[in-house]
């Protein structure tokens, strides 16, 4: 018996032993990814935290959708939902006609997206300042980050209207802040920008790695758009010649190239969001795909493999013809029936599955064989999306020139762009001139997500979307998603009208 | 030798001393159990006599008795005693049966069995031989519906799926398993295991039961014991097979070809849209393409299982194999559940002091899965929704295409054949231990176990094409490029648990005590890849390495994770006089997913037990058991990803910078970190009461518990503006409280023995707190969105949506309700205005249907005549509604169920199916009550019919026992429920009750052998 006692002890003290290891044994950190404790200590870490930040511009289906397009094209008078009927995404036919259900997953998409990148930005600008790093790329990331965390607002205050802003990453206890003003709102982004624009390089000063990253000029021709949406335009023209003045852009030579391959990050581009089509991507959110889904989207049905949303109106193709001929860049915004849609094919209706649609975009059109041969085809479209080009900054310039009384500066920035299609000059004043630029922006950035907006901030939403059954003082702004508001607690407060 | 010697002795002297006595009678015979295994050494004595004699080692005997008025008695330990006159008879073989009285019988709990008299919290049993009565194909089906409080519902009725589990209702939003611990060892998963070779499952229902196992105990925890050789047995050997076959047990009446174009006609001429040309005369159609007809298929199912028991004094040895194969109802071989296992028990008193022990099973199955319950992908989906105009195949034999719909709706049958899909996993589960005996009160054990599991997961995705001129198939119709992916997944577990144990008996009083510490770790790795363009297009070739693409198309991935549990375990038993019952436990566990602040939660619990029947004043003779239970506990849930509490940065958030298009790496923390992170409780209390009749012939158990769990792990929705995904917090609570009755009832009219029993259980759970107003929207579905929601005082994922009130009948009455649509009309779903607001707004949506059942029910009835026997086993839910989603309202061209044809057409015509149409303006379709249907149903799951072998015939050639069964499956079912099978579980804790063209369950027919010698 006395072996058994000996072997009784060697059993408690292993149990004990066990024990005595087990705060060590209960230690575990992730074998994928590491804790945030040991992460934001490199240079190469601060420069893998601001680039996370601008994988939050690729969003686009997070799961639901909120394409820039959709909210610029189809909810104005340039293009109509689309799609295989009036039951597919219903909802967004209902935002299409102002009649605002407010827990769409489009608008809870694009809340969640815009936050997601102003936290990504937030991340930074707070954790890499304490970075020991090279102080010059330093000071270029917290500019890169302050831009992106002003594009993202810029997004929320003009489909929101009153949103929290949001400026630091957020503690457990300030999940319920409530509501700014439109005006705080903007107040964050013109400061953001003044400061990213202060630090970032010129787009020449970037190496050509590093293209596409935001530039000094991204910055300015963002604040354009940011003062003149206030109607600030003494600003707004100060701002549009920042760019113009530096010689940094110019108009691409050919508009026919401008929405093809070739045409990216060209000459005319002030900021684009880059894609490729690298797929193998997945619909939600943070799922990192490099493509973008706007191209199958946008793309017909039936042997053009898309689901033919986004379908551009007769008033839009009208618009083209407004002085008594065609306008050149008619044919490189909207397929008609008849046109080669690149290598997929003849437009007829019967190829596209008989759908009694006339018009596609061409703008987010990609040929057969620039996809990828593998994966999801879903996503992969690599156009980027050319959110401020060079033309859309002249146009800007000639606005704001135009109302503090410049019209000189106004038109020779609007016949500039019409210069390059080979159009004549306009001599108009007053407001014929006006009507002009406005007619230029039209159809110089036809379908390319600005229609809505420049329709709200120039007040004419109310007449051109009128038999849309958009109403002055309500239709502005989108409603606050539903569910936001009830997941504040009563904080926030929906939209006047919703 | 002792007894051995003495039985002999016995006989000898019985044969001397009695046989030749003058008008007696001699009788003789054999005595077996009802394995038709000899009862050696059972009395058989000559009443009011001191005459007796024994049995032999093969269950002979002979006795000569004084008259034919004599009576023989016959008992055996642990046996019913007979008593029967010996008349004209002269050879009695006589069958003994277990005395199987419920407070008799030894349960197996956590740490150490009882005998059911001295159990005091709520436990459930299953039994070899309930198992044995219905071939079931997964361990879970041998609980449903014989275990009071116990919901078992499928996931898919496809081969080798996975059932939903859900003991005392569900408890948590996050995981509501149930704990599996198989010979000790805790496991995840049930598909590696052969109900064949389960001896016992006990179903610990109360925390007071479960808490033994603390932390991860919350949902219940099912106890598993497996088949071992018996020291006191000699080695018999057994094989059980069964053939079969399933068939689909209904189809739904789909329009046909005719009634299709009628409908496609009516729907575009409503939409002011000219209909299709060719559909313009309905009449030249019959019946067209039965899209169902074309992917349901006969399936054979097989099971053989070998097994060897046995033992000797000091050793036992168990070892057994199995072989299982089931085919899919739909998908045939692509759907195929195909199982090995190999078992090896040993058992060996290595000295007095010291026992130890070996335990191996080892499983390879391989599942070939076809998409199911996906209202994108499932063939299922695609048979109901495809138009009925379509061919299966094209003149040339092959498949055809669609020209009225698209994308998700392709040919289902070429589906099928294009799906390469297989999960291979081999599994060892396996534990040793040594246990040493200090004395007759003290005892250490220690065991170590391992769970490892190997699995592959391949998929290959041929090229193929439907066009009939190369490029005119739409897209989801062709597959011009081929790929392939594979995915390693591998899990390695083990546990390694010491205990001292410690049985005393002091007088009237009787204490057992376990303590002891328990370490366990887990180990997860993924690893894997994919390529496209492989020149060859078969099967055969699908390897990654196959391919013509330079290496820059390949992927890989690898990753993994790991957590940890370190517990201290204790556990009371005390009794005075079997009158008086008490338990207790305490359990302290560790866990490395918890912050360092959080890590340690502590699960006590105590019952206690009145066995009223052996007090004195107990005099009804004829209740001789009654027995009042209590009991109170605490468990713990730890089922959340690992890591919460703290943020973890993860690469892959990339973006593209630069002419040549170089993907840069982004790294961010996605979700946001909850240092206080700690376990979920859930505290149960339970009173119960036992009652037996007649000794045994009737028996009955009540239970009545309430649960409530606290501190629930939840990812609660955060506000949007955090930017990052909600951490998981100890937010939440929800209550389930009910009702479990059980019964019993066993007789016998001469010859033909009966039983009948039935259990009903009552649920109710209900969501008492979100931790502040945050309500969680679930169960997706294309064509309606969210359809659950789980809110403060509604069962967790109610259905959640419109009411509806009819159909306008005119535009009268469009105009007078409040305003739906600008373009609603007559022949329009009418929606509820719940807050007469004039408008049908989202305020207006509200609960609209309970996906769990009122109360769940099992009947099981059992008839034995001479060599016959006869089983059958009702179950049944009550109370529970469906929300059936499988059909696909935005395809236009889709099929239609054939209640469309009911369709409003004008005033009066109908006031519930509303008008066709291509458009929806008033959005009928919007998640509402007219999809909600009732899910209650009662179905006949099994009957078997056998017949044993005499033994007289079968001793001959060695055979103990030879049984040949059939037996049918699901033969009845009664249901109001429009969809293939009502029998729908959960698809996540937060997606139940949802049809997405639900895989149904199958009628199978098997024929079937038991042989034992």
């Amino acid at each position: 018996m006395k072996d058994i006692y000996k072997l009784l002890i060697i059993g408690l003290v292993t149990s004990f032993g066990f024990v005595s290891c087990g705060d060590s044994f209960l230690e575990k950190e992730p074998l994928v990814g590491q804790v945030e404790e040991d992460f934001y200590k490199t240079e190469a870490d601060a420069i893998a935290a601001i680039n996370a930040a601008y994988a939050a511009l690729q969003f686009e289906l997070t799961p639901g959708g909120h394409f820039r397009w959709f909210w610029g094209d189809i909810m104005s008078d340039d293009s109509d939902k689309g799609g295989e009927g009036d039951n597919d995404q219903f909802t967004l036919k209902q935002l299409e006609e102002f009649e605002g259900p407010t827990n769409t997953e489009y608008l809870q998409a694009e809340w969640e997206a815009d936050y997601e990148g102003i936290y990504r930005a937030n991340k930074v600008l707070e954790r890499v300042p304490s970075i020991k790093m090279n102080e010059g790329v330093k000071a270029r990331i917290l500019g890169e980050a302050k831009f992106i965390r002003a594009y993202f607002h810029y997004n929320l205050v003009t489909i929101f209207g009153r949103v929290p802003l949001v400026d630091r990453v957020l503690a457990p206890s300030e999940y319920n802040i409530p509501q700014n003003t439109p005006e705080e709102t903007w107040a964050l982004i013109e400061s953001d920008l003044i400061a990213a624009a202060s630090v970032l390089p010129k787009r020449s000063q970037y190496p050509a790695q590093e293209l596409g990253r935001v530039t000094q000029g991204a910055a300015n021709a963002l604040l354009a758009k940011a003062y003149l949406f206030q109607g600030k335009f003494p600003l707004a023209k100060t701002a549009a010649e920042a760019v113009i003045s530096t010689s940094e852009y110019q108009l691409d030579p050919e508009y026919k190239s401008i929405f093809t391959l070739v045409g990216e990050n060209g000459v005319g581009s002030v900021f684009e969001i880059q894609y490729m089509n690298a797929s193998g991507g997945n619909w939600g959110r943070n799922n990192a795909n490099e493509g973008t889904f706007s191209c199958v989207f946008q793309r017909a049905r039936g042997q053009f493999e898309g689901y033919g949303f986004n379908i551009p109106t007769q008033d839009l193709v009208d618009e083209y013809f407004a002085e008594g001929f065609e306008d050149p860049r008619l044919q490189y915004t909207v397929f008609r029936e008849g046109d080669a849609m690149g290598d997929r094919g003849i437009f007829t209706i019967d190829a596209t599955g008989g759908f009694p649609h006339k018009y596609y975009n061409r703008k987010s059109f990609n040929n057969k064989s620039e996809e990828a041969p593998f994966g999801d085809p879903n996503p992969n479209g690599g156009n980027n999306d050319r959110v401020i080009r060079y033309a859309d900054v002249l146009l800007m310039h000639a606005e704001a020139s135009y109302h503090t009384g410049d019209e000189g500066s106004a038109r020779t920035s609007l016949n500039l762009v019409r210069k390059r299609v080979g159009l004549d000059d306009v001599t108009a004043t007053g407001n014929n001139l006006l009507k002009a630029i406005y007619h230029e922006r039209r159809v110089e950035l036809g379908m390319e997500g600005h229609r809505f907006f420049d329709l709200v901030r120039t007040g004419r939403a109310a007449t051109e979307l009128a038999d849309k059954g958009f109403k002055i003082g309500v239709n502005e702004v989108f409603p606050i998603p539903q569910f936001e508001i009830v997941k504040s607690n009563g904080v926030y407060s929906q939209n006047n009208g919703y | 030798m002792k007894s051995f010697s003495i039985k002999i002795f016995s006989l000898l002297a019985c044969l001397f001393f009695l046989g030749e006595m003058n008008g007696q009678v001699k009788v003789s015979g054999i005595v077996v159990d009802t394995d038709n295994v000899p009862v050696i050494g059972a009395n058989i004595t000559e009443k009011g006599t001191n005459n007796g004699t024994i049995s032999d080692i093969d269950g002979a005997y002979t006795l000569t008795v004084q008259s034919e008025e004599s009576e023989l008695e016959l008992s055996y330990i642990g046996m019913q005693p007979q008593t029967f006159i010996v008349g004209s008879q002269r050879e009695f073989n006589i069958t003994m049966n277990e005395n199987t009285t419920l407070m008799d019988e030894v349960v197996v709990l956590g740490y150490g069995n009882q005998k059911r008299s001295n159990i005091s919290g709520a436990v459930s049993v299953v039994t070899a031989e309930e198992i044995a009565s219905t071939p079931v194909l997964r361990v879970e089906q041998a609980i449903q519906g014989r275990t009071a409080g116990v919901q078992i519902s499928q996931s898919s009725g496809s081969p080798g799926s996975a059932l939903t589990v859900r003991i005392r209702g569900t408890g948590t939003i996050t995981n509501s398993d149930p704990l599996y611990v198989v010979d000790g060892i805790i496991v995840e998963g049930m598909d590696f295991l052969n109900p064949g070779d389960i001896e016992s499952i006990s179903v610990l229902k109360d925390a007071a039961s479960a808490a033994i196992y603390g932390a991860r105990a919350a949902n219940g925890v099912v106890l598993i014991t497996t088949k071992t050789g018996s020291k006191q047995n000699k080695g018999f050997i057994s094989y059980d097979a069964y053939f079969g076959n399933q068939s689909v047990v209904s189809k739904l009446d789909l329009l046909n070809a005719r009634e299709y174009a009628i409908i496609s006609n009516e729907s575009y001429i409503n939409s002011g849209r000219a209909p299709f040309t060719n559909l313009q005369d309905p009449s030249i159609f019959n019946e067209g393409t039965d899209w169902q007809e074309a992917i349901f298929t006969n399936a054979p199912i097989q099971s053989h299982n070998l097994s060897m028991n046995g033992g000797g004094e000091g050793f036992n040895v168990g070892i057994s194999g199995s072989y299982f194969l089931q085919d899919g109802i739909v998908g045939g071989e692509k759907a195929r559940f195909k199982r090995y296992t190999a078992k090896t028990v040993l058992g060996y008193d290595i000295k007095p002091w010291m026992k130890i022990g070996a335990n191996v099973l080892f499983t390879n199955f391989k599942r070939n899965q076809l998409q199911e319950n996906n209202e994108f992908t499932s063939p299922i989906i695609q048979a109901l929704n495809m138009d009925p105009l379509t061919p299966v195949t094209k003149p040339d034999g092959t498949y055809a295409y669609s020209d009225f719909v698209d994308t998700d709706i392709r040919n289902p049958v070429n589906a099928i054949e294009n799906t390469y899909n297989t999960y291979t996993a081999n599994r060892v589960v396996g534990s040793t231990f040594g246990e040493i005996k200090f004395n007759d009160h003290i005892r250490v054990k220690s065991t170590y176990s391992v769970d490892a599991t190997f699995a592959v997961a391949n998929g290959f995705n041929p090229i193929y094409n439907l066009s009939i001129d190369s490029i005119d198939a739409p897209t989801a119709e062709k597959s011009l490029v081929n790929s392939v992916f594979i995915g390693n997944n591998t899990w390695q577990n083990w546990q390694w648990e010491n205990l001292a144990m410690y049985d005393n008996t002091f007088g009237d009083h009787s204490i057992g005590v376990v303590a002891g510490v328990s370490a366990n770790s887990n180990k997860a790795k993924y690893t894997g890849g994919a390529n496209t363009n492989l020149p060859s297009n078969s099967i055969d070739d699908a390897l990654i390495s196959n391919t013509i693409d330079p290496i820059g198309s390949q992927s890989a991935y690898e990753s993994g994770d790991e957590y940890t549990f370190f517990s201290y375990i204790s556990k009371v038993n005390y009794d005075y006089t079997g009158k008086y019952l008490f338990t207790g436990s305490f359990r302290a566990d560790g866990s490395s997913k918890f912050g360092q602040n959080k890590r340690f939660g502590y699960f006590p619990s105590v019952s206690f037990g009145w066995n009223i029947h052996k007090e004195d004043f107990w005099t009804m003779e004829s209740i001789s058991g009654l027995k009042l239970r209590t009991s109170w506990g605490r468990n713990g849930n730890d089922r959340i990803g690992n890591y919460g509490f703290s943020s973890v940065v993860l690469t892959g958030q990339n973006y593209t910078f630069g002419r040549d298009e170089i993907i840069t790496n982004g790294s961010v923390a996605l979700r946001v970190s909850n240092p206080d992170l700690q376990w979920e409780t859930v505290t149960q209390s339970n009173i119960g009461l036992d009652i037996e009749f007649w000794n045994g012939k009737l028996t009955g158990t009540a239970d009545y518990y309430i649960k409530d769990t606290k501190d629930m792990l939840y990812n609660a929705p955060i506000p949007g503006i955090v930017g990052a995904l909600a951490p998981t917090r100890n937010i939440g609570e929800i209550r389930n409280s009910g009702l479990e009755l059980m019964t019993q009832y066993k007789g016998s009219i001469g010859k033909l023995n009966y039983d009948i029993g039935g259990n009903i259980s009552f649920i109710e759970n209900q969501v008492l707190f979100l931790g502040g107003g945050d309500p969680t929207f679930s169960g997706n579905t294309f064509v309606q969105g969210a359809v659950s929601k789980t809110d403060v005082g509604t069962p967790v994922a109610a259905f959640f949506g419109y009411k509806t009130d009819g159909i306008f009948q005119t535009q009268a009455e469009v105009e007078s309700h409040a305003f739906q649509n600008a373009n609603t009309a007559a022949g329009d779903i009418r929606f509820m205005d719940l807050d007469n607001n004039g408008v049908i707004d989202d305020n207006d949506k509200t609960f609209i249907g309970n996906p769990s059942p009122d109360l769940i029910f099992g009947i099981n009835l059992g008839l034995e005549y001479r060599n016959f026997d006869l089983s059958g086993f009702i179950q049944g839910v009550q109370g529970n509604e469906i929300f059936n989603a499988s059909v696909r309202y935005d395809k236009i061209g889709g099929n239609r169920p054939a209640s469309i044809l009911e369709r409003w057409t004008g005033p009066g015509t109908s006031n519930f199916e509303p008008r066709v149409g291509i458009s929806d303006p008033n959005n009928n379709n919007r998640v509402s009550d007219r999809f909600i249907e009732d899910g209650s149903f009662v179905r006949l799951k099994n009957v078997q019919l056998g017949y044993t072998l005499p033994s007289k015939l079968l001793k001959k050639i060695n055979v103990s026992k030879l049984r040949v069964y059939i037996s049918g499956q699901n033969l009845l079912t009664f249901t109001d429920y429009s969809g293939y099978d009502p029998e729908i579980g959960s698809n996540g804790a937060l997606d139940i009750g949802i049809d997405r063209g639900f895989y149904p369950s199958s009628r199978t027919v098997l024929a079937g052998v038991n042989l034992k010698f």
